[in-house]
């Protein structure tokens, strides 16, 4: 291309950008044909939770949800109490001093979980202000399979 | 003049002592909920740990055998400063959550 360019020939110059633009365009059509494009949100959690063995049948939570499940509850301080006091309230809703009666952990202790999972959107505070008592949060309602999932986990230790 | 070889040790120091307290709390976790995702989460503490330990075995094996090396090293030494530096940033926002 520098040579046409050098003896001012430049329709030929034209011509063989138009090929080679041409062929590029092809290239990348061939590769979009042979390589499906695939969304990178929709890969990564199947693939992270394609080995944490699951029933195809079942309803499927939400893996984005199940992701952060998982990192509450298993890359955090204290998370399988977490998980604990999440198994605790999923029937019965309870307040913080009766969950740490029936856990046998310390008031204080679980009122931090409690402030964390709140946080976290996991659990809901019931509008009475002294003792009120938490349950589920929707979200964690609509996601009980990935606890259960987890609670079994812990269950086998 | 800031020593830079010097700094990123120590940055890579204080990686290995914030590894060792994520490590902590994941091997907590593993042990009692066994999964792919406990046992993950140790690993790459474990393997970010070796980097770290690999980065200051690095600096004594330059400093002490080879002066000419040393010399060398000490030209880039500002790009394994930040390395560590950005590395050490991201375990302090990493221990901070695992621990909160």
């Amino acid at each position: 291309m520098q040579s046409y360019l050098l003896n001012n020939d430049f329709e030929n110059f034209q011509k063989e950008f138009f090929i080679f633009n041409t062929l590029c365009e092809q290239l990348v059509i061939g590769a979009t044909v042979i390589f499906p494009v695939f969304s990178f949100s929709t890969i990564v959690p199947k693939t992270i939770f394609s080995f944490l063995g699951s029933d195809s049948e079942q309803p499927q939570p939400n893996p984005k949800f199940k992701m952060i499940l998982w990192l509450i509850i298993a890359g955090t301080r204290g998370g399988p109490n977490r998980a604990k006091i999440l198994s605790l309230i999923k029937d019965t809703p309870m307040n913080a001093n009766k969950i740490s009666k029936v856990l046998n952990v310390d008031h204080k202790t679980i009122d931090h979980h409690v402030k964390v999972l709140s946080k976290n959107d996991l659990i809901v505070k019931a509008e009475k202000d002294y003792g009120a008592e938490y349950h589920l949060s929707p979200i964690m309602k609509e996601n009980q399979d990935a606890l259960e999932e987890i609670m079994r986990k812990i269950g086998t230790r | 003049m800031v020593d830079f070889m010097l700094a990123a040790v120590i940055a890579a120091f204080l990686n290995i002592g914030l590894l060792l307290v994520t490590i902590t709390t994941y091997v907590q976790n593993m042990r009692v909920i066994r999964s792919y995702y406990t046992s993950g989460l140790v690993l790459v503490a474990l393997l970010l740990m070796i980097q770290n330990v690999v980065i200051v075995i690095f600096w004594f094996t330059l400093y002490m055998d080879d002066k000419a090396l040393m010399m060398s090293a000490d030209m880039v030494a500002h790009y394994l400063f930040a390395i560590n530096v950005i590395q050490t940033i991201g375990l302090s926002v990493l221990v901070g959550i695992t621990r909160r």
